[in-house]
């Protein structure tokens, strides 16, 4: 009996101790991206291709989960692959084919940690930045390395680019531009805190805008990476602000949105706090207005004067930056909730649910 | 709730820590665990000290002719065990109670460490939640250092084996960590083991130290090797601690580390008679 008490004990114990270090497991919020035919889905094990036109599966990678972990963004490319990173022990970086979900090529390097950025792909060559604070450039045909750098600590947000150098934002509170054909940092601004979103470039190439922890969003001069304007915000700042005709959307943690003059940092609005903390970027339609979603699980649509047009519960905790899916003008507004028993809903540009996606 | 009281007040001592000692979180770890250790202290010597209590009578003439006697009614032995309990000024839940007031204080130390470490997306937004903006400047302290030594205390700690060599079972390298867990646990699995009664072959408490002494090390080694290496510098702080805090009570059994040297004599009593 004795025995049975402990041996029980131990196992509850295991259990107890298991789930206390939930915490360092990969689990968070997924990855999304969508074209005109499918929504990709990047959820834990499994990658998802669903259809937009009735939410039904197209396909999934991989047949049964193994080690991968995916949640980053997945990212289309025009050749017709699905580049996803994983998160699991593995740390592949994978492409799949668009039309099947079948492995084209899987890291035929070794990165040293997780992915939790999605990769940036430019003509042939992909600019992939690890967890493990490096940028690994591979070409898109077959995933081989071409050349790496190491930048800093933690990368999270996606590489992004002017056309010219390549941008990468890092948790070590720094935003460096990366010189492709030199291969080398070419300048950094420091950004007073961590920075976990990407950096947005202006239509004209000049600008990038940036938000930090440090309660402030930055419009930095592409050519001489010097700071143009700071504008302060209510708490940290972990998404990629929004670019929407001359102004910027940025959003907070503690669920403020706010609305700044591209050009001088002014705000254009006063600032909306719908209900809930805000990660995921703002998302800005074809007719200027902006949709946003919040942890409590809710949508807000605002015109381009900041009226709010709509609002929907599709449910669960919302994190990951809401998807503008199919044709522009008719399309569908992808959100992928977590904590609830769907993985994505589709949602039209009225606010009205179209269908949900549970997996199966 | 849990937040409130135990998991988000731990977090915020254990960044204050790690801010006050140059951002070194391995250090902030070991100096976080003796801080929590220092105030259980109490808690750990009066279970200690009713665990002993408990050893001895069981140790007790009059307790072993009461099994004996009332082994067929279990009604009558219960009320014979109170009314012994009674007559030597005995509270057979003095070494429990402690034990249940600490296990929160424990799991809460555990939570905080791994959401410090703030390995995810979702992981850093609630450590951002946590932090007390009035108290500590997260911005500054975000990104954590998580080296310390050769581990990143972030990620499950192995020292890579040579190139071209792997092992499917152990895909982070060489556990070293791990196995310093289990082998500090063994010791002190070990050493603060009462000694047994008398080794019969039915020798209940044998049986279960013996078993004690093997899951346990097997266990933690186990989560040693899974989980973030923070988790297991923990582990291994802990387990020292605990033995040192035996030894200071004069509670620590070398001989147990000896073959068969924990069946030991019955000891002087610690009750009064």
């Amino acid at each position: 009996m004795k025995r049975l008490t402990l041996i029980t004990l131990v196992v509850l114990a295991a259990i107890l101790l298991s789930a206390c270090s939930a915490g360092t497991s990969a689990t968070t919020w997924p990855g999304l991206a969508a074209d005109n035919k499918m929504a990709y889905l990047a959820d834990g094990t499994y990658v998802y291709a669903v259809r937009l036109s009735d939410g039904t599966k197209s396909w999934q990678y991989p047949d049964k989960a193994g080690t991968q972990l995916f949640y980053a963004n997945p990212v289309l490319t025009t050749d017709g692959q699905v580049l996803v990173g994983s998160a699991g022990r593995d740390y592949e970086l994978t492409s799949l084919d668009v039309a099947t979900g079948q492995q084209k090529w899987a890291s035929p390097f070794v990165a040293t940690d997780r992915w939790v950025a999605a990769p940036l792909v430019v003509s042939d060559t992909v600019y992939a930045a690890n967890n493990d604070g490096t940028l690994y450039v591979l070409k898109l045909a077959t995933g081989e390395k071409v050349w790496s750098l190491h930048i800093s600590q933690e990368l999270w947000g996606a590489p992004v680019t002017d056309g010219k150098l390549i941008f990468v934002t890092s948790l070590d509170h720094f935003l460096y531009a990366v010189d492709p054909q030199a291969q080398k940092i070419v300048w950094k601004v420091n950004l007073g805190g961590s920075a976990p979103g990407s950096a947005a470039v202006s239509s004209d190439g000049k600008t990038l805008y940036i938000g930090s922890f440090a309660k402030k969003v930055f419009a930095v001069d592409i050519a001489t990476g010097s700071v143009r304007w700071t504008a302060e915000t209510k708490d940290w700042v972990w998404s990629t602000p929004a670019l929407g005709g001359d102004s910027l959307f940025a959003t907070d943690i503690s669920g403020n949105i706010y609305s700044f003059g591209a050009p001088n940092g002014k705000n254009a609005w006063p600032v909306l706090q719908p209900d809930g903390p805000i990660t995921g970027s703002p998302l800005i339609l074809a007719d200027g207005s902006m949709v946003v979603a919040t942890e409590s699980g809710s949508l807000f649509a605002f015109d381009t004067s900041g009226v709010k047009m709509w609002d929907d519960a599709p449910g669960g905790k919302i994190y990951t930056s809401p998807v503008a899916a199919g044709d522009p003008a008719s399309g569908l507004i992808m959100v992928a909730p977590l904590n609830t028993d769907f993985l994505l809903a589709a949602i039209s540009k009225d606010g009205k649910l179209v269908w949900k996606f549970t997996g199966k | 709730m849990w937040d409130q009281f135990i998991l988000n007040p731990f977090t915020n001592v254990l960044l204050f820590i790690y801010n006050i000692i140059g951002h070194n979180f391995g250090v902030a770890i070991i100096l976080f665990t003796i801080l929590i250790r220092a105030i259980t202290w109490p808690l750990n010597a009066q279970q200690l000290k009713g665990a002993k209590v408990m050893q001895d009578l069981q140790k007790d003439k009059e307790w072993l002719d009461i099994q004996k006697k009332y082994a067929k009614d279990r009604e009558k032995l219960a009320s014979e065990q109170m009314r012994l309990y009674k007559e030597r000024g005995i509270n057979p839940f003095a070494s429990c109670l402690p034990t249940l007031i600490q296990f929160p204080i424990i799991i809460g130390l555990y939570q905080s460490i791994t959401r410090a470490l703030a390995a995810t997306p979702l992981g850093l937004l609630q450590l951002a939640s946590s932090i007390y903006p009035s108290f500590l400047n997260g911005a500054l302290l975000i990104p954590l250092n998580s080296r310390f030594l050769w581990m990143d205390l972030g990620r499950p700690e192995g020292i890579p084996f040579p190139a071209g060599f792997s092992l499917p079972f152990l895909p982070y390298g060489f556990p070293t960590l791990a196995l310093i867990v289990a082998a500090t646990t063994y010791l002190q699995t070990k050493l603060t083991l009462p000694p047994s009664g008398g080794g019969g072959p039915n020798d209940q408490s044998a049986a279960m130290n013996s078993m004690m002494s093997v899951y346990m090390p097997l266990l933690l080694g186990y989560f040693a090797l899974n989980f973030a290496s923070g988790l297991a510098v923990y582990f291994v702080t802990s387990n020292v601690l605990g033995i040192v805090q035996y030894a200071s009570m004069g509670r620590v059994n070398w001989r147990n580390l000896l073959p068969g040297g924990d069946k030991t004599p019955p000891a002087k009593p610690s009750y009064k008679k």
